[in-house]
């Protein structure tokens, strides 16, 4: 019985503190080291975060550059195949061309009666200052069981601070969590993380949840409320974050959203200096 | 004879380059893009079988380092995957020594204790210091399936092993 304890802990032993050869470093020592750098990053000691910061921004560019072959060779598959579908690219973009004109003068008509309805209503016209509009890339885009979001090549030195709306082609997308000098993070519609204060068409009021899939979730909609497919969702902006009115996604009747962007298909999205929350994000 | 020498060196140093290219390149170790459950720590399969197989070429360092570039890339806590790899290499290096002989049954077995101690430490740091948030389903879906492809894993690794490598022990 003796003998056995003595091998479990002589085994136990040589795990922890065994080096030599190709290891030079003992487990237990790296724990210790692993557990002093992540108490030191969460508990956000000043000097940390400049140093996690400037981490940040060498490693998501060497991501960049390590991911170019796996973004290059289904870009080029892309091309191939678009190469051979031009002509019938070229008639569905002329009669989407006709659609958009025929829509074009709705539009102005109803952007003329909205300005006129938000001075009477005294409220500030929302789009006013688009030059703080910034344009980013997508450095990283890993996708993770745990955790959707992406890096962008714009830090603090364009201007981008925690928690500024992030969108593409005027549909929202996400905001940003992290900043660093040159780069920044962006939680992503579908994260398990990302709650978002929504209208519906009618009016009706709700929470956009995050599910982890591709497919955020309604919640806290107005009891007896019966979702009907196919209705807009836009961003309420009862948070302060997000501008009123941003168009987000279309509901599907089991409460959940499609999104009007496919938060996989992102290479490049803008980020609204106007807008940042200043509360806990 | 020095082209030989080379060759085997970058053939040795195959799983290590591969662990660094997948802490740092977008390449997704889950195929939840085509099948939405499906989740797989490919990492924790590729320390625990070469840390047990062959630790000489899976330094304890380069897995506590590439760790923490996962932990940059992904935008968890820093320390907090290299926690977890270091687990795995401590349960590995345990089975090692206690065991002259393993099979494919023993080696599954004793990487499913080694995956949940890793997860179990991993998930409870995540919950308690940091706000990130996560479903228990996805915890099960993703050990699970972890716990599935290691055998064909196993397999892969051991042929790669004995073609390009050789079966000497450390």
């Amino acid at each position: 019985m003796s003998v056995s304890r003595d091998d479990f802990s002589i085994a136990f032993r040589s795990a922890l503190l065994q080096r030599g050869g190709a290891q030079k470093f003992s487990v237990l020592s790296l724990i210790f080291l692993a557990l002093i750098i992540f108490f030191l990053d969460v508990y956000g000691i000043k000097f940390t975060k400049p140093v996690r910061s400037f981490l940040n921004d060498v490693v998501y560019r060497v991501t960049f550059l390590a991911s170019t072959p796996t973004r290059f060779f289904p870009q080029v598959g892309k091309d191939i195949s678009s190469f051979f579908n031009v002509k019938e690219e070229n008639e569905r973009l002329k009669l989407e061309l006709e659609k958009y004109k025929s829509l074009e003068l709705n539009v102005e008509f109803l952007t003329d009666e909205n300005k006129n309805l938000q001075k009477i209503l005294e409220t500030e016209y929302f789009n006013k200052n688009l030059s703080n509009i910034i344009l980013a890339k997508v450095l990283v885009d890993k996708n993770s069981p745990f955790l959707k979001s992406i890096i962008i090549n714009k830090g603090t030195r364009a201007g981008i601070l925690k928690g500024m709306p992030v969108t593409k082609d005027n549909y929202l997308v996400g905001r940003v969590v992290e900043t660093n000098y040159l780069s920044s993070r962006v939680l992503l519609l579908n994260d398990l993380n990302s709650r978002i204060p929504v209208t519906l068409n009618e009016g009706a009021q709700a929470i956009l949840t995050g599910s982890g899939t591709n497919k955020p979730v309604l919640e806290y909609l107005p009891e007896d409320y019966e979702i009907v497919e196919d209705t807009n969702i836009f961003a309420s902006g009862k948070d302060g974050i997000f501008t009123s009115g941003t168009p987000i996604g279309v509901t599907n009747t089991d409460g959940t959203v499609d999104l009007f962007i496919d938060p996989n298909q992102l290479s490049f999205v803008t980020v609204n200096l106007n807008v940042q929350y200043k509360g806990k994000l | 004879m020095a082209k030989s020498s080379f060759i085997n060196k970058i053939f040795n140093a195959g799983p290590l380059i591969l662990l660094y290219y997948l802490c740092i390149s977008e390449v997704d170790s889950n195929l939840e893009k085509i099948f939405e459950i499906f989740t797989l720590n490919f990492q924790i399969i590729l320390i625990y079988f070469w840390v047990l197989k062959r630790p000489d070429i899976m330094a304890n360092g380069h897995i506590f380092f590439a760790g923490l570039i996962n932990d940059v890339v992904m935008g968890f806590p820093l320390g907090i995957s290299s926690l977890s790899y270091l687990i795995v290499i401590f349960v590995g290096t345990y089975v090692r020594n206690k065991s002259v002989n393993t099979t494919i049954a023993s080696d599954w077995f004793t990487f499913f204790l080694a995956m949940i101690f890793s997860n179990i430490l991993f998930f409870s740091l995540l919950n308690n210091f940091s706000d990130l948030s996560f479903t228990y389903s996805k915890i099960g879906y993703n050990m699970f399936f972890t716990l599935f492809m290691f055998p064909i894993f196993w397999l892969l690794f051991n042929i790669y092993q004995m073609t390009f490598i050789g079966n000497r022990d450390a």
